[in-house]
């Protein structure tokens, strides 16, 4: 069963910039899929697209088996959660309370229950102490931190990351990505954007785009290791990968090395 | 030395709360050519607060920071624009987000914005537009966009665009290659590479990403809840000591190299400190 279905969808910005052009991609429920692709490829776009907040002007948009369109938007947006690249366009709240309240207030979760939520999420992102701030007064990964607890808090079935943990120290990076796993062992469909390989490695599915147009979509194991298509599109090989592939031609190379450095990629 | 940190605390006015110190007793100097430094440290360590004290953008609540001799303390009278203005031209800082730097309707008014500002004449600004556009990877084309309609990492580029236009003697760069796809990060580095190899400039870094740290880095600065721990070369902050206590993650270089080591005993006489080394260095071995 598949909880996004994307046909033949292409988008022009300003009748200028072709951002995507006949894009066909689905995700199924419970799956995590990457998208990888240069800086413009259209990756951001597409997101705002499968959450409706940009309109197709070719092809649809399928969620959870309803068509997108402004009659089902908004029950498509319950469904649906999205951290955005810049947390700044996320932030609507005086304090971070009031920040990760608004999305529960929309759901009409109970007080009760909202509260408890936040404080939950709050701590899993490790800004508990900071509830009470504005959000305009955090750091970059405080901000990005915030803007994650948002989301989660909201407990969509489906949960859009664009390049939600960019300015996160590695320790913070760590913990969201096993979060992710533990979505993704939850039953949540997870959509991930991002330019870190190692973040990729982790999920079922790789997309990669390229200049608006699909170049790759595959298991990731077999994505990872093509690299003349991520350097296609600006991406790069893992770092044990690409030890592996500058020794491939040495036959003297031992098998158990490469099986070796094939699981540190793997593990990422 | 260019910039000189005395004994400097930050303290944030919080507007119900008590104020929040980001940071604490800094003492730190840095020289006006030839350095190459990276600042590292957790999410709001005080990393971007730091930087911001490097060009007046912020004024300590305590303490003295020296900038190409302006003195800058808490007092506010003194901190007059005249005075701060000629700090902002010579050492010139990236932001964390680029959104804070962009605000003109077209990329090529913002980039030539900073340099006419500091005497540049018009057709020496578009000059420099037209360059370091290429420079940071997008051609001519952008020139005429609007940067608010460009997506995340074009918009990284431009703002870094901007400042290189500046011709600064210091460059600050605040997280430059998050967002940033992966071949983008490596040309932006070695654009920064170059300034500092070529011409000399000091060039400071903040990041999360220790592979950058060990490539490039000449000296390291480690921040600890507002509070500078570390001032020292690379190759010292990665020993297990300072690893375990401040929950560094490892250069993924240093990684590979101690997983071989423990698992097949390979051991390496160079110490390499990028892809293509490490692969030169396994291939000697290895091979
Ligand atoms: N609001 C907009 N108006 C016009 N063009 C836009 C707008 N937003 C994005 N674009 C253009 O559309 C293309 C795709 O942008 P998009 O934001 O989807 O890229 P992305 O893959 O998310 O890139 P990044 O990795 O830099 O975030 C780019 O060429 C960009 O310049
Ligand atoms: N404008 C502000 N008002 C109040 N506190 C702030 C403000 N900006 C940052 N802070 C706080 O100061 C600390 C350091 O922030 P910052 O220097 O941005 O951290 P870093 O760049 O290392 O992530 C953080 O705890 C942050 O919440
Ligand atoms: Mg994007
Ligand atoms: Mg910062």
């Amino acid at each position: 069963m598949n909880m996004i279905d994307i046909e033949n969808l292409s988008f022009t910005y300003g009748g200028k910039v072709e951002a995507l052009k006949n894009v066909s991609l689905c995700v199924k429920k419970g799956e995590w899929v990457t998208i990888l692709g240069h800086n413009g490829s259209g990756k951001s776009t597409l997101a705002k697209l499968i959450v409706g907040l940009l309109k197709p002007q070719k092809g649809t948009i399928r969620v959870d088996g309803v068509e997108l369109s402004e009659r089902t938007v908004h029950d498509i947006r319950k469904k649906v959660g999205i951290v955005f690249q810049n947390p700044d366009n996320q932030f609507v709240g005086v304090t971070v309370r009031d920040d990760i309240a608004f999305g529960l207030e929309n759901l009409r979760i109970p007080r009760e229950e909202m509260i408890e939520r936040i404080e939950h999420y709050a701590k899993r992102v490790d800004m508990y102490s900071y509830l009470n701030k504005e959000p305009q007064a955090l750091s970059g990964g405080q901000k990005q931190r915030v803007a994650i607890a948002g989301i989660l808090a909201m407990r969509t079935e489906v949960i859009i990351f664009d390049e939600a943990t960019s300015m996160l120290d590695p320790d913070g990076r760590k913990r969201i990505l096993s979060y992710m796993r533990k979505l993704r062992d939850d039953g949540v469909t997870v959509v991930t954007i991002t330019h870190d390989m190692r973040e990729a490695v982790q999920s079922d599915r790789i997309v990669v785009l390229k200049d608006g147009e699909i170049l790759k979509a595959d298991k990731s194991e077999d994505v990872l290791k093509d690299k003349e298509t991520l350097e296609k599109s600006n991406l790069e090989l893992l770092l044990p990968l690409e030890v592996l592939h500058g020794l491939e031609h040495k036959k003297s190379t031992n098998e158990e090395i490469k099986e070796f450095l094939w699981q540190l990629s793997l593990n990422g | 030395m260019a910039i000189k940190f005395e004994r400097v605390s930050f303290q944030y006015r919080g507007i119900d709360e008590k104020g929040y110190l980001a940071l604490a007793d800094i003492n730190l100097s840095i020289a006006a050519k030839g350095e190459f430094i990276t600042l590292i440290g957790e999410t709001g360590s005080g990393k971007s607060t730091l930087a911001q004290h490097m060009n007046a953008l912020l004024t300590p609540t305590e303490g003295r920071v020296h900038v190409f001799g302006v003195k800058l303390t808490s007092d506010k009278k003194k901190n007059r624009r005249q005075r701060l203005n000629p700090i902002r031209q010579r050492v010139g800082l990236v932001f964390q987000f680029p959104e804070y730097q962009l605000f003109e309707e077209t990329v090529l008014k913002d980039i030539i914005f900073g340099p006419k500002n500091f005497g540049v004449g018009q057709d020496e600004a578009v000059e420099r537009a037209k360059k370091m556009i290429k420079v940071v990877g997008l051609d001519e084309s952008y020139l005429e966009r609007s940067p608010f309609n460009l997506s995340g990492g074009e918009k990284k580029r431009v703002s870094i665009a901007g400042i290189l236009a500046m011709e600064p003697e210091i460059l600050i760069l605040d997280e430059p290659t998050s967002g940033l796809d992966p071949m983008g990060r490596n040309a932006l580095l070695e654009v920064f590479h170059n300034i500092h190899e070529q011409l000399g400039k000091t060039v400071v870094i903040i990041t999360h990403d220790m592979n950058t740290v060990y490539e490039y880095a000449k000296r390291v600065l480690v921040l600890r809840e507002g509070a500078l721990v570390y001032d020292g070369d690379p190759s010292g902050l990665f020993s297990r000591k300072h690893v375990e206590d401040w929950n560094l993650e490892l250069p993924e270089i240093l990684r590979i190299q101690r997983a071989l080591e423990e698992r097949f005993g390979i051991k390496l006489d160079k110490s390499p400190r990028s892809r293509k080394e490490l692969i030169e260095a396994l291939g000697e071995v290895v091979g």
